[in-house]
């Protein structure tokens, strides 16, 4: 847990310090990234919270779906079909289902306690 | 014991994992938040260049708009001197009607409209080629007798002149080129038929002066025809070239 805190800390300050200027028309293959990473989090949040979380497929999909949809927006580019707009679409959908879910399952869980507490 | 171990190996490896995959997503998170940040400035290209496109057409239009004020100003001046114009008019009836014909006169005189009256109309011929003489030259029509004539039509008051049809204005050459005259760079054979709008008989007597033009055209063996009284028309000058 510590460690994992350790990561993020180190990577937001790697990342805010970091001074590579990379050409603009890449910065949507890094939002899409950013938009990848959130959806896999979100997942595998829900994930956990539905006890069918598995180490294997968070991390796989992470950092798949991060690549997958960076390639993906590069051969839009480079075919000259906004291939981006689907991969957002599709990361856009799922983070707010997931995120969704998450709210739900939350909901559920803290009524149930009440419940819990009221019948004792 | 073995299995807590296992279990322990797992997890440590498993908040490894975990701290790469936040490592990771610190990073994105962050360097894209950077890149925004600074992008906000002016790396954004395309919006960038769109801004200064709408800059540029914007100053197109306050540019045209300036113009069409000036343009507008300048308009409303000159509806005021119109008005200032046909005020005076309005004033002054008759003197307008005297300038008209003036401006008509004058038009005459500088060839822009086509003209239509009596006149004069004179044909110089060659002579008779005749055996007594040796040089041709003293038997053909020269372009100082269509000078002559010319001129002095201009002097009894001739409005117009035209030689074969084509009109004389006050810049026009006439050039001797062998048998043939040109006249403003376009050639006539004799006989040559020099037509003058005026008073007919002013024109005729001028030009039978005794001693005069006419005499003299005889005298170089010229053939001499006047027509006078006829009605005679002429193009304008603009339409001809």
């Amino acid at each position: 847990m510590w460690l994992s805190i350790l990561g993020l800390i180190l990577g937001v300050s790697l990342g805010l310090l970091t001074d590579i200027r990379i050409p603009p028309e890449y910065a949507n293959y890094l939002s899409i990234a950013v938009l990848a990473a959130l959806d896999t989090l979100f997942g595998g949040i829900r994930a956990h919270l539905q006890q069918v979380y598995d180490d294997k497929v968070f991390v796989s999909g992470f950092f798949f779906n991060i690549l997958l949809a960076a390639g993906l927006a590069f051969l839009g580019v480079h075919l000259g079909v906004d291939l981006y707009l689907a991969a957002i679409f599709a990361f856009g959908v799922r983070l707010f289902q997931n995120i969704a879910v998450i709210r739900r399952i939350l909901i559920s869980k803290w009524s149930d306690k009440k419940e819990v507490r009221e019948s004792v | 014991m073995k299995k807590p171990n296992n279990h322990k190996r797992g997890k440590v490896s498993k908040s490894i994992v975990f701290s790469i995959v936040f490592l990771v997503l610190g990073f994105i998170l962050a360097y894209s938040y950077s890149l925004s940040q600074s992008d906000d400035g002016s790396d954004n290209f395309t919006a960038n260049s769109q801004f200064e496109k709408e800059e540029s057409f914007r100053e197109e239009l306050i540019e045209q708009q300036e113009r069409n004020k000036t343009l507008r100003e300048e308009m409303l001046a000159k509806q005021e001197a119109l008005q200032e114009f046909e005020s005076a008019f309005s004033a002054g009836q008759e003197d307008y009607s005297e300038i008209a014909t003036e401006a008509e006169k004058l038009r005459r005189y500088v060839g822009l409209m086509p003209v239509e009256g009596e006149g004069l109309k004179v044909i110089l011929e060659d002579g008779e080629y005749g055996t007594q003489a040796v040089n041709p030259n003293e038997y053909i029509v020269h372009e100082s007798h269509v000078f002559q004539v010319i001129h002095e039509m201009y002097i009894s008051g001739a409005e117009a002149v035209a030689i074969n049809g084509q009109r004389i204005h006050s810049n026009s050459t006439i050039v001797c080129t062998g048998p043939v005259i040109e006249v403003d760079g376009i050639q006539h054979p004799a006989p040559f038929t020099i037509e003058a709008i005026g008073k007919p008989d002013v024109l005729a007597a001028s030009l039978e002066l005794p001693g005069g033009v006419l005499d003299q055209l005889v005298n170089d063996n010229v053939v001499v025809t006047m027509a006078e009284g006829l009605e005679i028309t002429m193009p304008a000058l603009l339409s001809e070239s």
